[in-house]
């Protein structure tokens, strides 16, 4: 298949949103995306530590990163560019595995402050509905779409009955 | 093609979706989804032969009717995998919850610090 053969399935199939607000202000949670020796702290499911990181914070600049699992392997390690920065308000990057013909997927994250409470949006378009699973073992899934929660509602209401 | 594959690629369709859908209600016949969909027949044999392939729906045996009914395994299976990277981010952010507040109680010390000078 080629690299953007989902390029064309509607945008909105292949979207998922996160959000979270924090207690903080939005410059603490920029300043936490925006440097290693702060992403490490957080960044990943719980055993497992990110290991390797690099990123050269500025648009056009690239990043990467990898994890270690509870087997002591560093797992396959991941990254992409930054594609836009507003500081204390926005970072736009791709990110995908760093293994042949792996798709990336375009994350924003927007910061929104308000009375000192920060929400957080963690937007991902990802490159295919099919774009495959690589990293299943570390949790992290490359996947696919919002179009899909109707379909888990289904199979809970499924369960249910 | 993989299984999931075929199962993403199977859901990326809204009307198949929509076919999904009224198959949670119970089984139907061809001419049962015909009606509420403003689709041709074949148009509606056409998702559903996708459906089949993907493992998502089986057809019954009596060859006028052969109803269709819905396999809800594949789904839970792809459920399942956008779960584990809905779960990846939700546990970062459980994570940064707690280190941004950390931050911040930081700054709080140094503010204080520059206060009293």
């Amino acid at each position: 298949m080629p690299v953007n053969a989902g390029a064309a399935e509607p945008a909105a199939d292949r979207e998922l949103t996160i959000t979270r607000t924090f207690d903080a202000p939005a410059r603490l949670l920029f300043l936490a995306w925006s440097k290693p020796e702060h992403l490490k702290k957080w960044f990943g499911p719980v055993g497992y530590p990110v290991t390797m990181c690099e990123m050269d914070f500025r648009k056009g600049g690239r990043w990467r990163a990898a994890m270690t699992g509870p087997s002591g392997q560093q797992q396959t390690p991941f990254g992409g560019e930054y594609l836009e920065i507003v500081p204390d308000r926005k970072i736009v990057f791709s990110n995908g595995f760093e293994l042949p013909g792996a798709e990336k997927m375009i994350m924003t994250v927007t910061f929104d402050e308000k009375d000192g409470k920060t929400l957080l949006t963690l937007h991902t378009l990802f490159a295919s509905i099919a774009q495959k699973a690589t990293h299943v073992g570390a949790g992290m899934a490359e996947g696919i779409a919002s179009g899909l929660d109707q379909l888990i509602d289904v199979v809970a209401a499924l369960k249910s009955s | 093609m993989e299984q999931l594959d075929l199962v993403f690629s199977a859901l990326a369709d809204p009307t198949r979706r929509a076919i999904l859908a009224r198959l949670a209600d119970g089984e139907a016949t061809v001419t049962d989804l015909v009606a509420p969909f403003d689709l041709s027949q074949p148009t509606i044999s056409k998702h559903l032969k996708v459906l089949e392939r993907a493992g998502l729906v089986s057809r019954g045996r009596e060859a006028q009717f052969r109803p269709v009914r819905l396999n809800a395994a594949p789904m839970e299976s792809a459920a399942a995998w956008l779960g584990d990277y809905r779960r990846f981010w939700e546990e970062s952010l459980d994570r940064l919850d707690v280190y941004v507040k950390d931050l911040k109680r930081k700054e709080g010390r140094h503010a204080s610090k520059r206060r009293r000078r």
